[in-house]
């Protein structure tokens, strides 16, 4: 159990997706205007990392491992991705229209989100059992929602403060997220005892 | 579903355009305005234009009525909103609950049985139950009103009634164009 917390804990703050890995730049920026859109983001992307992680999990160890397909790896897991994306999408449709109304603009973003893919990726090359793996992905999607609700936090108290002109818009907004990164890196010195 | 503007300070906005009126209702669709097909890289990835993208974002699927008081024509834009706690309610009813059985469903065969194809199985009945339990979550959101969007103002833009009333302001207030003035009309594009 330990085991899986600290695992946990290192994936989301320590190797945060974001602000370590570099993943998922493009959300990051552009749907961190307000909090609330940036919560929607963070638990759709969360759904859908956990469970194609899950997918590529099984993928990987009955199927690529199985007949030596690993050369096919990466595109398997965006077919995978974007299956599950278009699953998703499908029976949030299906349960709920209104459900799909109002959070259906995040799913597509979803599908062309790196973030997904590297988690993806990562969880096959840390060759981890199934829960280990899905726990893995789960607290990586978590740190990612984590992030992105900090900068939207940030971005909205920016709005309303008088940024000079020259910095005005992204640059602010990448200065902002430099600091974030630093801030996050103290979280390198966590030792278990 | 009321027509009625609620505070705009606290509503999330969007922009859609009416494509059909009947019967006191007015059929809306969203206005992609940011995120995917936006980038610099639109046209490569094909989100911008007819392909995959195009496909995918699937702005028809999302149409939706709402109720026409206001009048509104075909092809107005308007800026509608919904309420922030509604789109919290409505993302935890999608993806928290669904998620929260599977992990619990996860975490339960792994410590009965500790195998990986068990554990899987138990995930995958997890996640279809939760899906299932947050169907229902979401038909009583509905059934309160919670995920309806409202209309908060006419937007402009499009080729309804406001656009038609400010070009027709413009060109009565316009002075006669100076030849510096034609020379700018001709450089702007």
């Amino acid at each position: 159990m330990k085991e899986f917390a600290l695992m946990m804990i290192g994936a989301a703050l320590v190797n945060n997706v974001i602000l370590a890995r570099f993943l998922g730049l493009c959300s990051f920026m552009g749907v961190t205007t307000r909090i609330d859109t940036a919560v929607g983001m963070g638990l759709a992307t969360t759904f859908v990392m956990t469970v194609s992680a899950m997918a590529d999990w099984a993928v990987q160890r009955y199927l690529l491992e199985a007949f030596g397909l690993g050369y096919l790896r990466t595109i398997t897991f965006i077919l995978v991705i974007a299956s599950t994306v278009q699953f998703t999408e499908l029976v949030i449709r299906k349960v709920s229209p209104g459900l799909f109304r109002m959070l259906g603009i995040y799913l597509p973003l979803i599908a062309t989100n790196c973030a997904v893919l590297g988690v993806a990726l990562l969880v096959v090359e840390g060759r981890m059992n199934f829960i280990g793996s899905t726990l893995f992905a789960f607290a990586s999607s978590l740190g990612f929602s984590l992030v992105m609700i900090i900068f939207a936090g940030l971005r909205e108290r920016l709005a309303l403060a008088e940024v000079p002109r020259l910095f005005a818009g992204p640059p602010i907004g990448f200065i902002v997220a430099s600091l974030l990164a630093m801030a996050f890196m103290g979280f390198s010195g966590i030792a278990a005892s | 579903m009321t027509a009625s503007a609620p505070s705009a300070s606290h509503t999330v906005e969007g922009i859609a355009r009416v494509v059909r009126v009947d019967a006191g209702m007015a059929w809306l669709e969203p206005e992609q305005t940011g995120g995917c097909g936006s980038c610099a890289s639109a046209s490569s990835c094909g989100a911008g234009s007819p392909g995959i993208g195009e496909v995918a974002n699937r702005i028809a699927a999302r149409r939706f009525p709402l109720d026409n008081p206001d009048g509104l024509a075909v092809g107005e834009r308007v800026v509608i909103g919904v309420d922030p706690h509604s789109l919290l309610k409505a993302a935890l009813t999608a993806y928290a609950i669904p998620l929260v059985t599977a992990l619990t469903a996860g975490g339960i065969a792994e410590g009965a049985w500790g195998s990986d194809l068990i554990t899987l199985a138990a995930m995958a009945s997890g996640l279809g139950v939760g899906l299932l339990i947050a169907g229902i979550a979401a038909r009583q959101l509905a059934r309160r009103g919670d995920l309806a969007p409202r209309f908060l103002r006419r937007a402009g833009g499009g080729r309804g009634f406001d656009a038609t009333i400010c070009e027709t302001m413009r060109s009565s207030e316009s002075p006669a164009p100076s030849a510096t003035d034609s020379r700018a009309q001709r450089v702007t594009p």
